[in-house]
């Protein structure tokens, strides 16, 4: 028995650091080449540069891309983290018929193909004539994230003393300074992180941003169009600043995810 | 009975103003089942009023009614002479001091006991100033500034305290506040709560499933069963005079005994019950008659013990000891008399001692004498 369960953590533990090996080689190899003078990504490796980084640095298309970026999934953040606190607030304070139907339609976006996702919202803008304009990724991406905010708050809300709500109006706080001083107050840690997370799914985010985003290019659709070209060391420099770019929203959502207040349970 | 002399003293003594508290024909349901029915009460300003009832039967309602977290179905609440089903929890200055204690977990001591004040726009400086007060009152200044999980289930229990007495409330709403604390702490805190309210003079709603929580504290208390108010009295009408069957099962140490009237004379009535002829006093304006069925409530504190049969008492049965348990002075025995009914006696160690009761007479089995007189027999009112 003890030796079965021994044998099982050393396969688990085997099991883990394939993962890690086979998720992290490639990232890290991208990293070392972009600091690698040669222009192909080969072993040995040349000399020690950041000609690569100064290149991007210098790059009006790239700064470009960065800008998109960035104004898409900080929109993106904060309108997906309002909409998915709403849903899991009305999911914490509200009983009602179909509620489950309502919860079910509420987190449906995930679970459609990205494409036919992307797709759709193409054709849709379209018929619209709004297609191509940096706010229709905006609203797209919110479409695709607010799933993941309520997700998360959702988990936060429930943790919640329902009395605490109660016990606010009831010290003379109506339901919209209960909201602000004791529901987001509380809910605050998920509130972040759901807004980290958003920002990071959206930053990341490629097949609808390329379907929908017309001639406003995010970083990961000009990433596609640099490589469809020719192989560029560029290349490397922008993943190594992507990449950090979304482990540190990643984890800060993480570490405010797992945050848990002392419950004053006595 | 209890109840009806207890309405007729109030409406004398308190008819130039209108109680603090009214309740009149309210009923509450949820769906199909109704959880308060056709309650009246009232309670008058300055008075400490428990709530008593086993889980689920209406008292933790009633109380969320009061401070509108529930609306009343049917029927009118009226607070101060104002009704006020239709108020919002926030337009009513009726704190309360939760089961949970719902203390916000992220704000401090100080900032929790703030909150009230807050609410209701009062300055930063004065906020402090007043709420501080109230931390000294309940002697934890010292926890100003610290959070609420570095404190003990007592010191929780006080801010909780100071949180909701610091607006001043006319009324204060307690929600079976000692429930989660240790028996020592709840002594205390009842000592805590009992002082403040006669500091204060203010009303206290009292909500509690502990008999001795309620006995202790509240001018009278009010007994529910499924929705349903049992009795309201003072703890010894209660006690001495339960309303009904169930208030007489629920405020325990009491025997009750069934039977069919046999005899009246002028003024004893005697009843045949399953012990055999009990005999209690004729209330003056009886309305008995030959078999009608009663329900005699006797209580255990009532009853005398002796060791051999003696002359001239009212009611004496043979029994058999069958258990007996020592808590500080006093002795609660079961004995069982000759028909096999269960008899619970309430004697002080003094009283055993003094009719020659002592360790090694008594093992179990052995024979004793049961008496108790014709006046401290309570026939339930049919």
């Amino acid at each position: 028995m003890k030796n079965t369960g021994r044998l099982l953590t050393v396969i688990l533990i085997g099991y883990l650091v394939f993962i890690f090996i086979f998720i992290f080689t490639p990232i890290i190899t991208s990293i070392i080449f972009s600091f690698n003078s040669d222009r192909f990504p080969t072993i040995p490796l040349g000399s020690f540069t950041l000609k690569w980084y100064e290149l991007i640095y210098n790059d009006p298309d790239v700064w470009e891309a960065a800008k998109n970026s960035l104004i898409v999934s900080v929109s993106v953040g904060i309108l997906s983290t309002i909409i998915g606190f709403c849903t899991a607030y009305t999911d914490f304070r509200y009983e009602f018929r179909f509620k489950n139907m309502y919860l079910a339609l509420a987190l449906l976006p995930p679970t459609v193909p990205l494409i036919i996702l992307a797709l759709a919202m193409l054709a849709w803008f379209s018929k619209i004539g709004v297609s191509g304009q940096l706010w229709t990724i905006v609203l797209a991406h919110t479409v695709l994230c607010a799933p993941f905010a309520m997700a998360v708050i959702r988990l936060r809300l429930q943790q919640m003393d329902a009395d605490l709500e109660s016990a606010a109006w009831n010290l003379g706080a109506s339901e919209w300074l209960a909201m602000k001083e004791v529901v987001i107050p509380f809910a605050l840690p998920s509130i972040v992180s759901a807004m980290c997370l958003t920002m990071a799914v959206s930053f990341d985010e490629f097949a609808v941003a390329w379907f929908v985003s017309g001639l406003n290019k995010t970083i990961p659709v000009m990433i596609l169009e640099i490589l469809q070209g020719n192989i560029d060391p560029q290349i490397n420099a922008i993943g190594t600043f992507v990449f950090f770019t979304s482990m540190t929203l990643v984890i800060i959502a993480q570490l405010f995810f797992t945050f848990r207040s002392p419950k004053a349970t006595l | 009975m209890g109840q009806t002399k207890d309405e007729t003293r109030k409406n004398t003594g308190d008819m130039s103003q209108e109680p603090q508290i009214v309740f009149q024909n309210v009923v509450k349901y949820f769906g199909n089942t109704t959880a308060v029915e056709k309650m009246n009460l009232t309670v008058k300003k300055g008075e400490f009023i428990a709530i008593m009832g086993s889980s689920g039967c209406g008292k933790t309602t009633t109380l969320r009614m009061l401070a509108g977290m529930e609306t009343p179905s049917e029927g009118e609440i009226r607070l101060n002479g104002q009704r006020i089903n239709e108020l919002k929890p926030s337009e009513r200055n009726t704190p309360m001091v939760w089961q949970s204690l719902a203390l916000f977990p992220f704000l401090n001591v100080i900032q929790n006991v703030e909150f009230g004040l807050k609410m209701r726009g009062i300055g930063t400086e004065e906020r402090r100033r007043r709420s501080l007060e109230w931390l000294s009152r309940m002697a934890i200044e010292e926890f100003a500034e610290r959070s609420i999980d570095q404190l003990s289930g007592g010191q929780r229990q006080r801010v909780a305290l100071a949180r909701a007495l610091v607006t001043e409330p006319p009324v204060l709403l307690l929600d079976e506040p000692l429930s989660a604390l240790d028996a020592n702490l709840v002594v205390r805190m009842q000592g805590v709560l009992s002082r403040l309210q006669k500091e204060l003079g203010i009303t206290f709603v009292y909500v509690t499933h502990s008999q001795s929580e309620a006995f202790a504290m509240a001018d009278r208390v009010v007994i529910m069963s499924k929705g349903v108010v049992e009795q309201v009295g003072s703890p010894q009408e209660v006690y001495r005079k339960p309303a009904s069957r169930f208030v007489a099962n629920f405020v325990g140490s009491n025997n009750i005994l069934n039977g069919d009237v046999s005899a009246i004379d002028t003024s004893s009535v005697i009843i045949e019950t399953e012990i055999g002829a009990v005999r209690a006093n004729l209330p003056t304006d009886h309305e008995y008659s030959m078999g009608v069925h009663l329900g005699l409530v006797i209580s255990a504190d009532a009853m005398d013990l002796s060791m051999t049969e003696e002359q001239s008492k009212d009611n004496q049965f043979r029994c058999r000891l069958v258990s007996e348990s020592f808590v500080g002075a006093m002795v609660t025995m079961l004995v069982e008399t000759d028909s096999g009914i269960e008899l619970k006696i309430q004697l002080f160690q003094k009283e055993l001692d003094q009719i020659g009761f002592s360790e090694n007479t008594s093992s179990s089995g052995t024979f004793l004498w049961v008496s108790w007189s014709k006046s401290s027999v309570y026939i339930l009112p049919q």
